[in-house]
């Protein structure tokens, strides 16, 4: 799927845009869609995660410090089905924006809370 | 835009992986008592090395408890690995003393949890926790009087033997 045909998609709702990327969400799919380092990919509930936990576990200052390590990483998440080969300024990039998603996820759940499933 | 992630699942992420460290630490603790009940049965404390085999049923209980629970709110429960299991103990109250103190370390770790929960206010996780609050009562309880037997019966002559036979007797009967 292109992103184009994505973005212009009614049913697809931004989510969280940075200048590097953005991640979209398809209510009727129930998933995430990342347009990130040239590619878009469909993510679903437990690939989100996982995604997230593999970019937060890489320690980007030790990458930085460290001479020997390369300014690459893979990621790789076990049963998704997009791998990512990023560099280090890209990693930087996709963590702010998964930050920035899972913040609006989590004020689109306490508004939902409120608007919705509160009885007062 | 849907709440997907609450469709998906009860637990925040930062519960689920609470949880999943304590299971981590239930599996950890069963481990560690099929370690005592080994050594205590190399040294002849037949009655200890029993109480030790059901400690260490008991803390596996525990952790699939943990684990279907993690489940069935909609999170990934992770098989732990266990490493560093003691095998050797220099004496057979430091067994005791290793094994109220691992009882301690739950407890404290299952209140901490807890903590976390009110701050989230998952009160659907504490009221599942409160099991636990009650079986924690019980195995401190059973823990602190094995190790009680030392100073009461004393560990000279056959004061040993004499712990050991009066193992099996700890029982809680409080139902408060």
């Amino acid at each position: 799927m292109q992103v184009k045909e994505v973005i212009d998609n009614p049913i697809f709702t931004e989510v969280f845009t940075t200048q590097h990327g953005a991640i979209y969400q398809s209510d009727s799919e129930g998933c995430w869609y990342i347009d990130f380092a040239g590619k878009l990919a469909r993510f679903d509930y437990r690939c989100l995660l996982k995604l997230k936990k593999a970019i937060n576990n890489i320690d980007i200052e030790q990458k930085l410090m460290d001479a020997q390590s390369p300014d690459m990483e893979i990621i790789f998440i076990c049963a998704c089905d997009d791998t990512y080969v990023l560099t280090l300024t890209q990693i930087i990039h996709f963590k702010e924006l998964l930050q920035g998603t899972f913040v609006m996820l989590e004020l689109n759940h306490i508004i939902y809370n409120r608007l919705y499933r509160m009885a007062c | 835009m849907k709440d997907i992630i609450r469709i998906k699942s009860l637990l925040s992420t930062e519960i689920e992986e609470v949880l999943n460290q304590q299971i981590k630490k239930e599996a950890q603790s069963a481990s560690v008592y099929l370690a005592m009940a080994s050594w205590c049965d190399r040294n002849g404390f037949d009655n200890s090395a029993d109480y030790f085999f059901k400690q260490s049923e008991e803390e596996r209980t525990h952790q699939l408890k943990f684990f279907k629970y993690v489940l069935d709110m909609g999170g990934t429960a992770i098989s732990p690995e266990v490493t560093n299991v003691k095998i050797e103990y220099n004496s057979f109250r430091e067994i005791f003393e290793d094994a109220l103190d691992q009882e301690i370390s739950v407890t404290e770790s299952i209140k901490a949890i807890a903590t976390r929960c009110y701050k989230e206010q998952d009160y659907v996780t504490l009221e599942f926790l409160n099991w636990f609050f009650k079986e924690q009562r019980e195995e401190e309880y059973k823990a602190r009087r094995a190790l009680e037997l030392f100073e009461t019966i004393g560990e000279e002559g056959t004061g040993r033997w004499e712990i050991d036979r009066h193992i099996p007797k700890i029982h809680y009967g409080s139902e408060a």
